[in-house]
């Protein structure tokens, strides 16, 4: 007898709550008013200041466009656990990812599955990505390389040994900037030598800090080094203090301004070249609301507080190239 | 001369010697007492951790977590800096750090003993734990820009030279810590009971305990002392580079553990010297420095320091091994 009342308050429950379940969406036709597009941007490593200021610009744009913008990233610049978390975003349904990618290469596929799922993909630094909608670069990055160059050769003079820094050997822009400018050297100044292979140490200080030492002493005619990765030149510019060689060897590169400002000062690095990554993180973020709208990126585009872009074939540029000096380093604000 | 050739230092001194010859036959810069002294600066930091490492490995332990140590006492000490800098001396950023650092190592001593988890294991997870507390806690953020006396105590040499050119070098002070944090490992291991104990408790922990050994106060001192070294590393590594970067530690365990073993400790325990470990560093440091000195891309380094382990290794292992065959027989006849 007990056991039947149990069943029918049972089933009766059951039947009740279907019956609210499937009443739900109808009683508020209300809540289905359009959610705002989720948009989840995934740099190479999470927590260097590079990605913080991005994530400043991914926030901005969060807030002044009324998207859910963030930033996410893995905790190594590692390709796979980027991958990894694609992975992730793909099977939650995100309506579009922006990714700064750690190994181009390796993200093919998962691009390529976001994009059947009619996922938005926007990269950046990595303009012959494979799988994406559109790249975005906030500078022409022929003009960049070459630009480092200038700025080596302005500094050492157009003649002598030099060595590049690179984050790594996977890092796509920066080894793209390293050909662009190795053979544009070639070119135009045919007395530059370059003395060793580049050397993947720019994301790592401390690394790059012995590399400059061990290259002072095998290569005692070296007069420059150009370092991509913003801890490169740092590092560079620490041991050339160090051994008191500032005059001696001249290093530019890419470095967070503020960092390198007191090493701009006292003229151990002696130029930098940047963009915001905080208009990197906006622009990707406008750009991916952009489409998501239904509109078509074409030339002279213009997106607000960065400047009107060009299109070439899916990427998207903008002319956000800056030097960093001893003078503006510690008034850009990042 | 016979016991010599039976100890592992030797092989491994030996193997420093025909580097260090054929480095500076190529480019005899390498043989320069500016490029030791530089070189002693840049190791202190792999050579501090390699102290503690040789205790656990010696005790029969390993210690995987300790770059994550070392990464929270750096982080805190950093902030430290940054807020109080001025009212802080480079005595109290050591013992904060050294502190925290032996906090931690008692943790993981404490879960090693009382649950009999395998301290790989353990150490796996309080690496994960202690890193992942940090990532939440700094959100990652870069810590720059300490007030000058800490740069420039990174800069204070004991005694300066002049190079041809008149660019100053010297002996380090970190080089200087280094070195004290040497010789009173060595002096705990060789001449104190808790030293011996510890090599006893290593080769093998059921006898030892027998013995009337405190497995449980040893334990709690090898960890704590990884911790202490951790946190003195973490300190020598923020005045190296000027910078407390929360990824720049975790991720190089293997190297240290490499080096320990390269110079003679056995993962085992029960084995391992001072002496052996001071050697595993200076062969990993001038194999570094010397291909690059020898105009070698750097993308060899990890290639050959691996082949370099592996023989290392194998070597000691193939001489063990004859030891124990020769010791049956002797027991048989």
């Amino acid at each position: 007898m007990k056991k039947q009342m149990f069943w029918a308050r049972f089933l009766s429950l059951v039947v009740v709550l279907s019956l609210l379940a499937a009443c739900a969406p109808q009683a508020q036709p209300t809540a289905e008013v359009k959610e705002p597009y989720e948009i989840a941007v995934v740099v190479k490593i999470t927590g260097i200041p590079w990605f913080n200021v991005m994530e400043t610009g991914v926030n901005r744009a969060a807030s002044e466009l009324g998207v859910n913008a963030y930033q996410t990233g893995p905790a190594q610049a590692d390709p796979a656990q980027q991958v990894k978390m694609i992975e992730d975003l793909v099977a939650k349904g995100v309506d579009a990812i922006a990714v700064v990618p750690n190994d181009a290469k390796a993200l093919e596929p998962v691009l390529q599955k976001a994009k059947e799922k009619g996922i938005i993909v926007i990269t950046h630094e990595s303009p012959d990505q494979v799988g994406s909608d559109y790249d975005f670069e906030l500078i022409d990055n022929v003009k960049f390389g070459e630009h480092a160059w200038d700025q080596l050769v302005e500094h050492m003079g157009d003649s002598g040994e030099y060595a590049v820094f690179v984050g790594g050997l996977t890092v796509p822009l920066h080894n793209f900037w390293a050909d662009t400018g190795i053979a544009y050297a070639k070119e135009k100044y045919p007395n530059l030598t370059l003395i060793t292979e580049r050397i993947p140490c720019g994301e790592d200080q401390e690394l790059a800090r012995q590399k400059t030492l061990e290259l002072l002493k095998a290569y005692p005619n070296l007069k420059g080094i150009v370092g991509f990765g913003s801890l490169g030149p740092i590092g560079a510019a620490q041991a050339l203090k160090e051994k008191g060689m500032t005059d001696k060897v001249a290093v530019v590169g890419t470095v967070i301004p503020s960092q390198a400002a007191p090493y701009l000062k006292e003229g151990s690095m002696k130029e930098g070249i940047l963009w915001n990554p905080g208009d990197a993180g906006f622009g990707m973020v406008w750009l991916a609301k952009y489409i998501l709208d239904g509109n078509k990126v074409a030339n002279g585009t213009d997106i607000p507080g960065i400047g009107p872009v060009t299109i070439e074939g899916t990427v998207i540029k903008a002319d956000a190239m800056m030097d960093i000096t001893p003078e503006n380093a510690e008034s850009l604000g990042f | 001369m016979k016991k010599l050739l039976t100890r592992h230092e030797t092989y491994v001194f030996l193997a420093i010697v025909v580097f260090s010859i054929i480095i500076t036959s190529i480019n005899p810069s390498f043989f320069t007492i500016e490029n030791l002294f530089d070189l002693l600066k840049s190791y202190s930091l792999m050579g501090t951790f390699a102290i503690g490492m040789l205790f656990v490995l010696i005790s029969g332990g390993i210690d995987i977590s300790f770059t994550a140590t070392a990464t929270i006492t750096g982080y805190v000490v950093a902030v430290l800096l940054l807020k109080y800098g001025e009212g802080l001396n480079i005595l109290s950023v050591f013992l904060i750090a050294g502190g925290i650092g032996i906090l931690l190592g008692l943790f993981n001593a404490v879960i090693i003993y009382f649950f009999k988890i395998p301290s790989i294991i353990t150490t796996i997870a309080t690496l994960n734990i202690y890193y992942g507390i940090l990532t939440v806690v700094s959100k990652g953020k870069w810590l720059y820009g300490f007030p000058t006396w800490f740069g420039d105590f990174n800069n204070i040499r004991v005694f300066t030279l002049y190079t041809a050119d008149g660019n100053p070098y010297g002996l380090s002070i970190i080089t200087v810590i280094w070195f004290a944090l040497i010789l009173i490992g060595w002096f705990i291991l060789r001449y104190t009971i808790l030293g011996r104990s510890i090599y006893a408790m290593g080769g093998n922990p059921a006898s030892a305990q027998r013995a009337g050994f405190n497995l449980l106060g040893l334990n709690l001192f090898v960890y704590s002392f990884m911790g202490l070294m951790a946190g003195i590393g973490s300190v020598i590594q923020a005045l190296l580079v000027q910078t407390v970067a929360p990824n720049s530690l975790v991720g190089k365990e293997m190297d240290v553990i490499a080096a320990v073993v390269l110079g003679g400790a056995s993962l085992t325990g029960g084995t391992g010297t001072m002496l052996g470990t001071i050697l595993g560093v200076t062969l990993i440091a001038i194999m570094g420095n010397g291909l690059t000195l020898m105009h070698v891309s750097s993308l060899w380094y990890k290639v050959i320091i691996g082949f370099v382990i592996l023989v290392s290794v194998g070597v000691s292992a193939y001489r063990s091994k004859r030891s124990t065959r020769k010791h049956i027989i002797t027991e048989v006849n």
